[in-house]
């Protein structure tokens, strides 16, 4: 039980944790976020599987489709409902993520249709059993796929000239633009990566969740709220905030009952809060007078 | 106009049920009724405070299963029931804001959400309370009829109760921590706590609406409940115009009757909402509402002269003023011996590089003192220490004696201290005379419920802080301003508007942080002589950061000179005018 507890809890886990770093890398380069990012991960894993079963393409030829197709809805949706509202106080980057998200779920809807489907994997066609617990492949795939490109993420930014670039952004946008640095591209990019990794995760979660278009919504908070206790400006913190928050959640429905799950988890969010409100590892953004 | 619109909406709401026998259009009324309820609520958090709340579904159905809940198994009265909905929201939500309030942007956004998921999924899961997933039944149901009355009243009263509450000193504080929060504070307004204050009114109305709604439908159940509801909930207000007290009735009437129209587009339902919500972020910023009275502008304009006008004649004879400031001279006199400020060797450091080093400065209780040194000198840093946005590492700072390092700027500002700030921050959405009452009023806010229903005392309290406010702009040559958007001024006038605002508190002491930048020569000669009348007719202690040397030299009684955040010279302006250190901070080395 443990460790099925264990593994299931690290793969949602380390999914929640990539999706955050999606919130993470728009928000220090823009401070701004896609509210649906969810509703990514419910493209991510719609269009795959209608590249994979619905078109019957090779599963590498649909993944790749896929993450393509993604990065170009991140990028199409920072020039809608983003840059026209670039560092305005107003939310309305908020609100206008949230109308796209929620057009997205209804034309998921239209197309892919109302009930959730299986997406089938080779690698959740038989259990592995150790000693009494029981799980799949997939779930043994997802931490390492999601770990790694977490690791992949951390050193693009911190190895590459690019990376470098961005985080100057992160840091201070005036002084980046002065240096040359194309702000607005750099946005763009944030929110091509964003969706991309968003992207990953659905097809990664596809064949353990099923493919629904209602999917994205609860994903989406999870991965904010993982964000939020992880500290939106550093991305240990996320990640940590990702593992720890799939293995509570796992736990609790485990022992206690899906229904307290979310009840816990959200109430984590508030106590974590309460206690540090900048998140875990984030730090307190400096106040202008 | 405005009135004749009232006037229709009324007639057009009285008269539904004298020609249709259909519950169907009755039925869709109630639901504009309810929606409007909870939209005005939230128009106090959302449109007046600029706060977010993407969980006020929670609220709902706090106020909607408290309803059921004493009068199905506690057998109350339908009133007592919604009266008690009312409380518990409201309890909630201020307990809510207490912790949500802490974190702004998307922490905020967070806590909200969490809220709401939290209480949709108690609702499913506390079967023993709620009734589990099939919710509460046979709920004691009045007739449709006589509820439309109840429900047409609910949505008038709660129109009024916020107008009431957008005229008081609640709605301009809402609307200033809205415009600057630091500005706010700086006038001995805590943010956080009318931040709470608008989470809890809020919470109340949307409490008010589920409970109606419960008692409407006869039955509840948690699908009604869920975070598409407080997104709804956020656009009827957003699409109607946030911040506008007709907003929630125009955004409550279009969302309601679209999706009725478009019944047979019930599959495109959320692409309808999210193209509205996406139209109305594009091409309607301030909502239905704002979009139609934004050609009656320059109409209204000139009718809010001739108000001046009438106001600033009544100004002449008020006698209450002079009342309060033989209070302040008495109060003045009693500190007479002491320092105003004393700065003990306080030192701050950002991240290694030291803004202040043991910084000592004496300010008396009367005249000018200004700091000046060349930029980066750690003047601006000195005053946001002395009004508490920054908190020394050591060193002490007393005012009067009381030791103030560490208290909140809002704490700081109710003993006497007032500042203004490098860029002017005027509350833009409030008039110039709405500036002025924010700074007469302070803190003293009164009671909210009070303000909601425009209790006589209110009203008449809010005349005298108009009156006092009238006769400073008057002072300041702003009257022709005074109903204007302070958003409107020039930038020389924002910053005399800071100054009168500031000094409506009749503090101790003034910040003044370069109140000569940008300002035209013949300006600074205007603020020369305005800060000379200030110093000989009694006025407050001035620290004044300045680079301006001519007004620094006329005006000044005594100059600390900083250089790397030390004190590099002290003294009368002849002294450090000939201060060998001082030239060389200025001009370089002389060698």
């Amino acid at each position: 039980m443990i460790v099925q507890l264990l593994v299931t809890g690290i793969a949602l886990g380390s999914m929640y944790g990539l999706v955050a770093l999606g919130y993470h890398i728009t928000w220090v380069t823009s401070r701004t976020m896609n509210f649906s990012q969810g509703h990514a991960v419910m493209a991510g894993a719609v269009v795959a599987f209608a590249f994979y079963v619905g078109l019957g393409w090779p599963l590498w030829a649909a993944v790749l489709a896929t993450l393509v197709i993604l990065a170009a809805l991140g990028i199409g949706l920072e020039r809608v409902a983003v840059r026209p509202f670039f560092r305005v106080a107003s939310p309305a980057w908020l609100l206008s993520t949230i109308a796209c998200g929620i057009i997205a779920e209804n034309v998921a809807m239209l197309t892919f249709g109302k009930d959730a489907r299986a997406f089938p994997s080779a690698l959740t066609q038989k259990p592995i059993l150790v000693g009494g617990a029981g799980f799949y492949a997939q779930e043994l795939l997802i931490p390492v796929v999601g770990l790694f490109l977490m690791g992949g993420v951390q050193l693009f930014y911190h190895r590459t000239a690019y990376g470098k670039q961005l985080k100057a952004v992160a840091y201070n946008p005036e002084a980046a633009g002065l240096m040359g640095i194309h702000i607005p591209r750099a946005v763009m990019c944030a929110y091509g990566l964003s969706a991309l990794l968003a992207g990953i995760a659905g097809v990664l979660l596809a064949p353990v969740l099923n493919v629904a278009a209602t999917m994205g919504t609860i994903i989406g908070l999870k991965a904010f709220a993982v964000a939020i206790i992880g500290g939106l400006n550093s991305a240990p913190g996320i990640m940590v905030a990702g593992l720890g928050y799939g293995l509570v959640e796992s736990f609790v429905a485990g022992y206690l009952s899906t229904g307290a799950r979310e009840i816990i988890g959200f109430a984590l969010v508030i106590l974590v809060l309460v206690v540090r409100p900048w998140g875990l590892l984030g730090s307190r953004p400096a106040r202008r007078v | 106009m405005t009135w004749v619109a009232w006037g229709c909406l009324a007639a057009a709401a009285g008269s539904l049920p004298l020609f249709t026998a259909n519950t169907y259009y009755l039925y869709v009324a109630t639901s504009v009724g309810l929606l409007t309820i909870v939209t005005s609520g939230l128009n106090v958090l959302v449109g007046f405070t600029g706060q977010m709340s993407l969980g006020h579904a929670g609220f709902y159905a706090i106020g909607a299963y408290a309803a059921a809940i004493l009068t199905t198994r506690a057998g109350w009265s339908a009133w007592a029931a919604i009266l008690v909905a009312i409380l518990v929201a409201a309890l909630v939500g201020a307990g809510v804001a207490g912790a949500a309030l802490r974190v702004t942007g998307p922490y905020l956004a967070m806590v909200t959400i969490a809220f709401g998921i939290i209480v949709e999924s108690l609702l499913v899961e506390w079967v023993s309370v709620t009734g589990g997933p099939g919710g509460i039944f046979n709920i004691p149901k009045p007739s449709l009829h006589a509820f439309y009355w109840v429900i047409m009243g609910g949505a008038a009263v709660s129109l009024w109760l916020v107008a009431n509450l957008r005229r008081s000193a609640w709605g301009r504080a809402f609307l200033a921590v809205k415009g600057s929060d630091v500005a706010a504070e700086s006038l001995g307004l805590s943010a956080y706590y009318v931040r709470i204050m608008a989470f809890t009114v809020s919470a109340g109305f949307a409490g008010a609406a589920g409970g109606l709604f419960t008692l409407l439908n006869g039955y509840v159940s948690p699908d009604s409940f869920t975070l598409q509801t407080s997104i709804l909930f956020l656009l009827a207000l957003l699409f109607g115009g946030e911040g506008r007290v007709a907003g929630p009735v125009a955004g409550s009437i279009a969302l309601t009757l679209l999706p009725e129209f478009l019944t047979s587009l019930a599959d495109f339902r959320l692409i309808l909402y999210g193209s509205l919500l996406m139209c109305s972020i594009y091409w309607l910023p301030t909502g239905v509402i704002g979009a139609l009275t934004r050609r009656g502008d320059s109409d209204s304009g000139r009718g809010g002269d001739r108000d001046s006008d009438r106001d600033r004649d009544s100004a002449g004879d008020g006698d209450s003023d002079r009342d309060s400031d033989r209070d302040r001279d008495g109060d003045r006199d009693n500190g007479g011996g002491v320092p105003l400020l004393q700065v003990e060797k306080a030192s701050l450091a950002f991240g290694g590089v030291a803004a202040l080093s043991e910084v000592t400065l004496t300010v008396p209780a009367r005249g000018i003192q200004a700091v000046i040194g060349p930029n980066g000198a750690g003047k601006t840093t000195l005053l946001n220490a002395l009004s508490g946005f920054y908190v020394p590492d050591s060193g002490g700072i007393r005012l009067r004696e009381v030791p103030v390092a560490g208290r909140p700027p809002y704490a700081i500002a109710r003993l006497g201290v007032a500042r203004t700030f490098q860029t002017a921050q005027v509350f833009g959405d409030l008039s110039v005379t709405e500036n002025v009452a924010v700074g007469v009023a302070g803190p003293r806010l009164g009671s909210v419920v009070a303000a909601l229903v425009g209790a006589p005392w209110t009203r008449a309290a809010e005349a005298r802080l108009r009156r006092r406010a009238l006769a400073l702009l008057a002072e300041a040559g702003l009257t022709e301003w005074a109903e204007r958007p302070a958003n409107a001024l020039p930038a020389g006038l924002r910053r005399r508007l800071e100054i009168v605002r500031a000094l409506a508190r009749r503090p101790r002491l003034l910040l003044l942080d370069e109140p000569a930048a940008g300002l035209a020569p013949a300006e600074i000669a205007e603020l020369d002589a305005y800060l000379a009348r200030l110093r000989d007719t009694g006025g407050p202690a001035v620290v004044l950061v300045e680079h301006h040397m001519d007004l620094v030299m006329a005006v000044s009684d005594h100059i600390t000179v900083l250089d790397y955040g030390r004190v590099i010279a002290s003294g009368t302006p002849e002294v450090v005018r000939t201060n060998p250190a001082v030239i060389e901070a200025y001009l370089g080395a002389s060698e």
